[in-house]
């Protein structure tokens, strides 16, 4: 009994959670003059009523568990790495370029541009991470002004150098990918592709990697306490600057992955304006910055999402009541009751040295 | 009768760190709390000031009872305090930080020079100098108690608490301080002095309480009573003696020369220090803390880059080594402060034991599950470390088991050099003693150990040479024998003996 | 170039610079009591929505202003809640802020206006410019300071009155106090958290006139995520000035300055993505002046995780 108590207290906090969230939801959705429980359905419908909704649900969150997968492994090595959306976008658009003018074999083009995709996002990131470590640069802030930077320098590119001429449309975007270089999809005429089983495969390998291995180990203990970690022999340049070249690297896949599996061009402002990666920065936030748990989360998101298009599909509701629930779901998060409790209680009993 | 606590009990949880404990105080008097670290004696007073509320009894002033729900209530019943880590604002002035809760001035606006001049009135009035415009953070720690007793009788106090006042200052301030309790007290102010010096306690204090687990074990009148009687009222039981025999060094095994570190201003944080250790021996660093001590343990263990100088460990330039090199070249580090270099407050148990040491317990990059817990169990039970199991959360461990777990993981490390920095800070005397044994266990088999304290009598118990330090350089070196805590005291003031 | 810098240039400036040093007095005031507050970019939004909001719904400038002041304290009280009360990471609670904010307002303007990306009416009354009698007329200083809104005019007396409060008066004398050292504040019986909500509730009230400066200042209307980032500019312009009210309002002098350049650059044949940049690659630029070194001390204080 107890040990089942145990096993479940974990789950205790996301679950009022996710209720707080929906109540919040309930609200706006009131002032927006919808009906809860209705609007609520065809949120459930929109993210899981049919084979086909439920892949569209997993094709959006594959791209948020990989940003996700990234803030959360910065985020346990103690770095607020708020840079995904721009190295999200340096993935994508490197993805693009190599798609587009990369000579052979499409599978070949494939895994080079998924590659170029995570050594750009990687080297967007590990800039931020270098202006910290070398020039004490605040990273929490230069990550999130670089993102304006990447994402105004992507636009340019595509409004000018890159731009589309092939068809009539007037919009900034690159041309459009050859169809050998595309991901293969799961299931034919469904949208999910085989990105989000990468994506799966990556959280499985970092929460092990966090947990058994000794990097993983450097890491989450730099994260903890960094004293304690340079005092141990920890370098925290290095592992900054490699924390930092995984955490965008894995940003930029999602872009890339998006590109080659969804989008198959780059169009100005598609990726920021879907808000990929600030979802998940969200899922690992939500998460505690846990792998596994990030990955859940991010489903959860991406169904926040896609519920909120159908809703907005066949109700007055717009779908931005998604967003709403969402940040409320962080703020009651972010609040850690539980935990905050016990560590008062306990934590008054130390005596000694402790100030 | 000035004041009264009658009964109090503090329950944390199912923990009791106060139980129905009974404590007066006359006016004029100076009563003197000891206890171990953990006896309560710091719960005691934070409910005398407000800070923590009983869970039962009754605190009376003047016959009458009271209630204290923060300190402005006991500041304005005249209780104030002084605390053991001082409450000061280093930015501000002097007078500001007297003045501060009650600033003099003219509705909102602050009076920073009617301030200086009330400073400058309290002064004279009870005899203790400062400048009032000079600021609080470059002002020598005798300075800024002052500057704390000047706070607290500015506020009007006629009680004044002490909590463990000497612990930074030098010999010399300490006499300084123990006579300006004796003439405040003649001038009626009452004085509660909590204190683990039993030495000044005895040669200040009007009657003595000695707390033990929480409780009283005993009230005495100063001359019925003297060190040995009042420690084991303290511990419960005879202290063991340490067996030290004669140290056989061997080689060198660290050597310093020429250390320098620039200071922001003018004074060097450390000014040409050159040291050897050889294996086998322990060296003792005495000195009031902030004379450089801390950033000299940095230097050697590489979390400090120095401006000059040589670090050489085992025969080999370590300068400008990363700390992991260093450590593999063998070094060993207790660190100063067990909460901010020594351990991760989330992480567990395991985790924190296991720092230092996770390189070697790896077998291609994932580390090994099982060894290591065996390691740490094997030192959970050599040391008696008591926690719930190794995968409690380290924040749970009291200070003296985390110090255990940090002492077990250095010692393990099996280097031929080991820094102990305040190895029993905070402490109970139980830990205390293993952690002794242990060092000297370890010099016993041929280990070369730095050992820093600002305890002059842990110096003094287990050092084979003392180096003083003050102010960034030594001061002076002497051998175990002829070393004396008057002239310990007389170098880390930055006098000189001949 | 010349007619790149003249004094309709430095008029401009004071007119952009404005909302970022609200927001960054805001930041400043947070930073004394140990609150980073990344905040302040949702706040501002949220400011800038509720001004239009009001505009539209009072149809009186002075009550769309009051309205925004109202709703930012609404969740600056929040902030203030989790963060102070619950021990919330401030940080993560910031983001989460500006996640709600953006969700928010977007949201807000489907669900009252019934329209997406943009909310514009002709019917509606911006800020009033005000030409200040006989300093208009005074040549070069004239056309620079006069004919701003009064909101350009409250910011630098804002600024003004900080200095005084925290360096002239016994309740700010504490709560710089608190800042520093809260542990001795609250051993005196200072009320520390009071100090913290006061300094929140005040970023939320003047992110709120950063807001209204945003959408009433010049064009009247407001546009989804129209703060662009300006919240984490002020975040910078409070770090470089070191949180002191002259330094704040000298660095948000700096990068009003930019932003007035990158608009006038706009009017050039170079494309418009390169002079937007311009602010943003500024204020990282300025950030490498100002070594941060807080992460040790921070993490010296508290051996604090960021998760």
């Amino acid at each position: 009994m107890n040990k089942w108590m145990k096993m479940l207290s974990p789950l205790v906090q996301p679950a009022a959670a996710v209720l707080v969230g929906l109540l919040v939801g309930a609200v706006a959705i009131v002032i927006a003059g919808g009906e809860v429980l209705e609007t609520y359905k065809e949120m459930w419908n929109g993210a899981f009523g049919g084979f086909y909704f439920l892949t569209n649900t997993l094709s959006r969150a594959t791209p948020i568990i990989l940003v996700g997968l990234g803030a959360a492994f910065a985020f346990r090595a103690g770095f607020f790495n708020l840079g995904a959306p721009g190295q999200m976008i340096f993935g994508a658009l490197a993805a693009s370029l190599v798609g587009l003018y990369m000579p052979g074999p499409g599978w070949l083009v494939s895994i080079a541009a998924l590659l170029a995709g995570v050594i750009a996002g990687g080297l967007w990131s590990v800039m931020a991470g270098y202006f910290d470590a070398r020039f004490a640069v605040n990273l929490l802030i230069s990550t999130l002004l670089l993102n304006y930077i990447a994402d105004l320098l992507a636009g340019y590119l595509v409004a000018y150098p890159l731009k589309d001429t092939s068809g009539s449309a007037a919009m900034a975007q690159s041309a459009m990918l050859d169809k050998s270089v595309w991901l293969p999809k799961l299931f034919s005429g469904m949208p999910l592709h085989i990105g989000f089983v990468f994506a799966v495969v990556l959280a499985v390998i970092i929460y092990v990697l966090l947990k058994r291995s000794v990097i993983g180990y450097e890491v989450r203990m730099l994260g903890g306490n960094p004293l304690f970690a340079l005092y141990g022999g920890i370098n925290r340049g290095t592992m900054m600057l490699g924390a930092m070249f995984f955490s965008g690297g894995l940003a930029g896949l999602g872009g890339a992955v998006e590109i080659l599996g969804s989008q198959y061009r780059y169009i100005d402002g598609a990726l920021t304006t879907a808000d990929y990666a600030w979802t998940g920065i969200m899922a690992a936030l939500l998460a505690r910055s846990h792998p596994l748990g990030t990955l859940a989360a991010a489903l959860f998101l991406a169904a926040l999402q896609t519920g909120g298009q159908g809703v907005e599909r066949n109700t007055e509701v717009p779908l931005e009541v998604g967003a709403i629930i969402q940040a409320a779901l962080i703020l009651f998060i972010s609040a850690r009751f539980t935990y905050d409790f016990l560590k008062r209680r306990k934590g008054s009993k130390s005596h000694g040295t402790a100030v | 009768m000035l004041l009264q606590m009658e009964n109090i009990t503090k329950m944390y949880g199912g923990f009791s760190a106060n139980r129905s404990i009974d404590f007066s105080l006359q006016p004029g008097e100076v009563h003197a709390i000891v206890g171990e670290n953990g006896a309560g004696k710091t719960t005691l007073m934070r409910i005398l000031y407000g800070m923590e509320q009983p869970t039962s009894g009754t605190i009376r002033v003047d016959g009458r009872e009271v209630t204290f729900d923060s300190p402005l209530d006991a500041i304005k019943q005249g209780i104030g305090m002084v605390h053991q880590h001082f409450m000061l604002f280093p930015s501000f002035s002097i007078a500001e930080n007297i003045v501060i809760g009650s600033e003099p001035g003219k509705a909102l606006r602050f009076d920073r020079r009617q301030a200086a001049e009330i400073v400058k009135g309290l002064c004279e009035k009870y005899g203790m100098k400062v400048d009032p415009e000079a600021s609080v953070g470059s002002s020598a720690p005798g300075v800024q108690q002052r500057v704390e007793i000047l706070k607290v009788l500015y506020q009007g106090a006629e009680v004044i608490i002490l909590d463990e006042p000497t612990g930074v200052l030098t010999p010399l301030e300490v006499q300084d301080l123990l006579a300006a309790i004796k003439m405040l007290s003649k001038q009626g102010k009452s004085f509660i002095l909590i204190s683990h010096k039993l030495n000044e306690v005895l040669d200040v204090a009007d009657r003595i309480t000695v707390l033990r687990d929480g409780a009283v074990t005993g009230s005495v009148a100063k001359g019925e009573t003297d060190a040995y009687q009042l420690s084991r009222m303290m511990v419960g039981r005879e202290l063991k003696e340490l067996n030290r025999t004669p140290a056989v060094p061997g080689d060198k095994v660290l050597e310093l020369s020429g250390i320098g570190i620039k200071g922001s201003r003018s004074k060097a944080v450390l000014d040409d220090i050159s040291l050897s250790v050889h294996s086998g021996e322990i060296v003792g660093i005495a000195g009031i803390s902030g004379n450089g001590q801390s950033e000299l343990l940095q230097v050697i263990s590489g979390l400090m880059q120095p401006d000059q100088g040589v670090v050489s460990l085992g025969g080999k330039d370590v300068t400008g080594l990363s700390t992991r090199q260093i450590r593999e070249q063998g070094l060993a580090h207790i660190p100063e402060d067990r909460y901010v270099w020594g351990a991760n407050r989330e992480a567990t148990v395991l985790e924190t034991g296991l720092m230092g040491h996770q390189r070697r317990m790896q077998s291609r990059g994932f580390m090994k599950g099982r060894d290591i817990r065996e390691m740490v169990s094997r030192w959970v039970s050599k040391f008696s470390i008591k926690t719930g199991s190794l995968a409690t959360s380290t924040q749970y461990l009291s200070g003296g088991n985390l110090q255990k777990l940090i002492v077990a993981r250095e010692l393990e490390q099996g280097t031929p050099f080991l820094i102990a920095a305040e190895p029993t800070r905070g402490v109970d005397i139980g830990a205390m003693e293993t952690i002794h044994g242990e060092l000297l266990k370890r010099r016993n088999e041929g280990t070369g150990i730095l050992l820093v304290s600002s305890e002059l009598s842990e110096v003094l118990k287990l050092s084979d040479r003392i180096l003083v330090m003050y102010e960034g350089k030594i001061a002076g070196e002497l051998r175990a024998e002829e070393a004396t805590e008057e002239k310990l005291g007389l170098l880390m003031a930055g006098g000189s003996i001949q | 170039m010349e007619q790149l810098f003249d004094l309709a240039l430095l008029n401009t400036a004071l007119r952009v610079l404005t909302p970022i040093l609200l927001a960054a007095l805001g930041g400043a005031l947070c930073a004394r009591v140990g609150l980073f507050n990344v905040g302040l970019e949702g706040f501002m939004l949220l400011g800038a929505f509720s001004a239009i909001a009001g505009n539209y719904f009072f149809g009186n400038v002075l009550l769309a202003i009051l309205f925004a002041i109202l709703v930012v304290l609404v969740f600056s009280f929040m902030f203030a809640y989790l963060s102070i009360n619950l021990k919330a990471n401030v940080i993560v609670v910031g983001i989460a802020m500006n996640a709600l904010a953006a969700g928010l307002t977007t949201f807000s303007l489907r669900a009252l206006f019934d329209v997406k990306g943009a909310f514009y009416d002709k019917e509606m009354v911006g800020l009033p410019k005000w030409n200040i009698p006989v300093l208009e007329d005074i040549p070069v200083v004239g056309p620079i300071l006069s004919g701003h809104t009064p909101l350009v005019y409250l910011a630098f007396l804002i600024a003004g009155v900080m200095w005084y409060y925290f360096y002239r008066t016994k309740s700010g004398f504490r709560f710089l106090a608190s800042g520093e050292n809260p542990l001795a504040a609250s051993s005196l019986g200072l009320r520390v958290q009071r100090y913290q909500y006061g300094a929140v509730l005040a970023s939320g009230v003047l992110c709120a006139l950063a807001g209204a400066q945003l959408s009433l200042g010049q064009l009247t209307m407001f546009t989804e995520g129209m703060t662009d980032g300006r919240g984490f500019i002020a975040l910078v312009a409070t770090m470089l000035g070191q949180s002191g009210p002259l330094g704040v309002t000298a660095s948000s002098l700096l990068f009003g300055f930019m932003e007035a350049i990158s608009i006038r650059f706009q009017g050039l044949a170079l494309p418009t993505h390169f002079t937007q940049m311009l602010p943003y690659i500024v204020t990282i630029a300025a950030m490498f002046f100002f070594k941060d070194k807080s992460f040790l001390k921070d993490a010296q204080k508290q051996g604090s995780s960021s998760r």
